[in-house]
């Protein structure tokens, strides 16, 4: 099995343990979660173990360091933005439009009546589901970045010997 | 950076492979820095070198047009 497989099989199971993760919270059966775990890590570790390409020297190095590196900088984007949101999700900062202003012309304080519901913990924990799919979906940007630099740096390149 | 690999291989009798296992690399290293797309540390280079009895500036020239 080749390194990029096994960071794909790895985003796969990311993803699986989400929706698990999600399922033992509504239905409240943590054992779910608890068993999907362990046989997702059992499961990664078998695999690890049949990686044929692990083979390093240093342009492999560069490589990894290269696509590491790409990856953590959309992946600091990316989680800066999703905690953004879920920050003012947390606050329960009000979402617009605004509610409109009384017919007066007072002042735009909002009455009782009025007032946006604070629910923002109960998004929170969903925005929660959000961003650990943006985790793991991070192991398919990191395979795609493997194969960019693999690319630049003469991995699929032919000659002689290959024939 | 160019750099004559390929000749000194041939001048050796070594396929890529049997070079790369001999310096502690991977065939597509070896492959990789023939063609140009990579350019080797200077320890790889320093190796290279040594490996056939030369001074690295005889297998390994500065290209200023890249």
């Amino acid at each position: 099995m080749k390194q990029n497989t096994f960071y794909i099989l790895a985003g796969i199971v990311g993803l699986i343990e989400v929706g698990a993760f999600w399922l033992s919270v509504e239905y409240r059966m943590p054992l779910l979660i608890t068993t999907v775990f362990i046989a997702g890590i059992l499961l990664l570790y078998g695999t690890y173990q049949r990686i044929t390409d692990r083979q390093v020297d240093e342009r492999a190095v560069l490589i990894n360091q290269k696509a590491w590196l790409a990856t953590f900088m959309v992946f600091w984007v990316v989680f800066f933005a999703t905690s953004l949101g879920s920050a003012g999700m947390g606050f329960g900062a009000p979402s617009f439009p605004h509610p409109p202003r009384p017919p007066d012309g007072g002042p735009g304080v909002l009455n009782e009546s009025m007032r946006i519901p604070n629910d923002g913990l109960t998004h929170l924990g969903y925005f929660g589901y959000i961003q650990l799919t943006l985790l793991f979906l991070m192991f398919f940007l990191y395979v795609g970045f493997r194969i960019y630099y693999a690319h630049k740096y003469g991995e699929w390149e032919t000659d002689e010997e290959q024939d | 950076m160019k750099n004559k690999i390929k000749v000194f291989r041939a001048m050796h009798d070594l396929t890529q492979e049997a070079l790369a296992n001999d310096l502690g690399v991977t065939r597509q290293t070896i492959l990789a820095i023939e063609k140009g797309k990579y350019d080797p540390s200077l320890d790889l280079a320093f190796k290279i070198a040594r490996y056939f009895g030369v001074s690295i500036d005889e297998i390994f020239t500065y290209d200023e047009t890249i």
